[in-house]
């Protein structure tokens, strides 16, 4: 009976972490620098700490948006940036009777469409207990990359383009601080003799 | 042969080598060549008088001194507390991406330089010369026509080829600052991680004053990728053009390219 009811606790966590996988792609979107925090708890106290978050958005680290509130950085998961397939674990229920000898399986979602595309959520379950929830066809460069491709759409018709060389006839160059030694090899030092 | 080339091509040009890199002068206004010695000379007194104040490699400078607390900030002079003020302003307008306390001690040189420059510009100006342009290091401030008569003509450096540009801009009022990682490797550090920025290989921001400009360009390469929406949303006068790391290039609309 006993292992019953942490069967269902189990699926009651599962579901619910599946719930928040599905629905955070409008929550990082809305709310980019909290990204994780405000997940629901399950009924079954079995809190699965949000494990969609990082997954969903994986540049954690301060977005475009952040604003001076945000300075202290509170929050940040440098790491977290450019994770492609960044997972995060769910915590076990807490099982208060020595678990059964179970089997390792993994599940893969159906391919839920959003905002920025779509995407698909495997999980690995040991047991009734989800140990490790992993987005998959994760966009490469997560939300910066969605941003930049935001502000592109913005632009004018030379956005995007790969960098190209022009020549033209020039007064003077901006370009990043050289040192008095690579002046020399610079192009301003070619115009400053012309 | 000189004095041909003297009579099409008023006005006078000169380089110095201050502040660890070369400041090139450009003055184009048609004037007698005593005054026009008599301008650059003043301008190029002018920076080596601030890099004398603001360096970070003269122990005896203002800086230097105000940083290990020999110099009340009261006793510091007007410029330096003007400075500190300007550099308090960016930290905040960049979301703390422009951070004079980044390497732990004070360090104003990422709006100082502009700054310099653009003080410079002003003063030739006042003192009738509109027709200029100051380049300090890479960071320009142009005001009027160039000796040709046309508006000013600004490339900025293609970041992975010295020798050539991927965007001329023109203009005969515009500040344009560059700031990039091709030059000296990743040295722009994100403050908040302490990590050597990625994300933008260079970073051109136009506008009406160098030092502001030269201040956002450094914080939105600090920002990374994140930089481009940060800069994207900065208000009126300023511009700006991006290079990522993967060799985009995007820019704002209204950047005055040359047609």
């Amino acid at each position: 009976m006993r292992r019953a009811l942490l069967a269902i606790t189990g699926l009651a966590a599962g579901t619910t972490a599946l719930v928040v996988l599905k629905g955070t792609p409008g929550t990082g979107q809305a709310a980019p620098d909290r990204p994780v925090a405000q997940a629901p708890v399950a009924a079954g106290g079995s809190a699965a700490p949000a494990p969609a978050p990082s997954g969903v958005t994986p540049s954690a680290r301060p977005s475009a948006s952040a604003k001076p509130s945000a300075r202290a950085g509170a929050g940040r998961t440098p790491g977290a940036r450019g994770g492609t397939t960044t997972r995060a674990t769910t915590a076990a229920p807490r099982a208060t009777t020595s678990a059964p000898k179970v089997s390792t399986r993994t599940v893969t979602g159906p391919t839920v469409a959003y905002r920025y595309g779509s995407l698909r959520v495997q999980i690995t379950l040991s047991g009734s207990r989800i140990v490790d929830a992993t987005g998959l066809d994760m966009p490469v460069g997560g939300q910066e990359g969605l941003r930049a491709d935001d502000v592109q759409a913005r632009y004018s018709g030379s956005s995007g383009e790969v960098v190209a060389k022009q020549s033209a006839n020039l007064d003077t160059v901006s370009g990043a601080t050289y040192t008095s030694t690579a002046y020399k090899q610079s192009l301003q030092a070619a115009l400053d003799k012309a | 042969m000189t004095l041909v080339a003297a009579a099409r091509r008023p006005g006078l040009r000169r380089v110095e080598q201050i502040m660890g890199t070369a400041i090139s002068l450009d003055l184009a206004d048609d004037l007698p060549a005593a005054t026009l010695h008599e301008l650059a000379g003043d301008t190029f007194a002018w920076l080596r008088e601030v890099d004398a104040r603001f360096s970070t490699y003269r122990a005896d400078s203002e800086v230097c001194r105000l940083d290990r607390g020999e110099l009340p900030l009261a006793g510091a002079s007007a410029d330096l507390r003007a400075v500190l003020e300007r550099c308090a302003d960016l930290w905040t307008g960049t979301d703390g991406y422009f951070d004079a306390y980044a390497t732990g001690r004070l360090d104003p040189s990422g709006y100082v330089k502009g700054w310099a420059a653009q003080v410079a510009s002003d003063r030739l100006v006042a003192a009738g010369a509109p027709n200029h342009c100051v380049n300090a290091g890479g960071d320009v401030r142009v005001r009027g026509h160039a000796a040709t008569g046309d508006p000013w003509r600004i490339g900025v450096r293609h970041p992975w080829d010295p020798a050539a540009t991927c965007l001329v801009l023109t203009g005969t009022d515009l500040a344009v600052a560059t700031s990039g990682v091709y030059e000296r490797g990743h040295h722009v550090v994100d403050p908040r991680r302490g990590a050597p920025a990625t994300g933008l290989r260079s970073v051109t921001v136009v506008g009406p004053d160098l030092g502001v400009a030269d201040a956002y360009a450094t914080a939105a390469v600090a920002m990374g990728e994140a930089g481009i929406g940060w800069l994207d949303r900065l208000p009126g006068p300023w511009r700006h053009a991006v290079v990522t790391d993967d060799a985009r290039l995007l820019h704002s609309r209204a950047l005055p390219l040359v047609p």
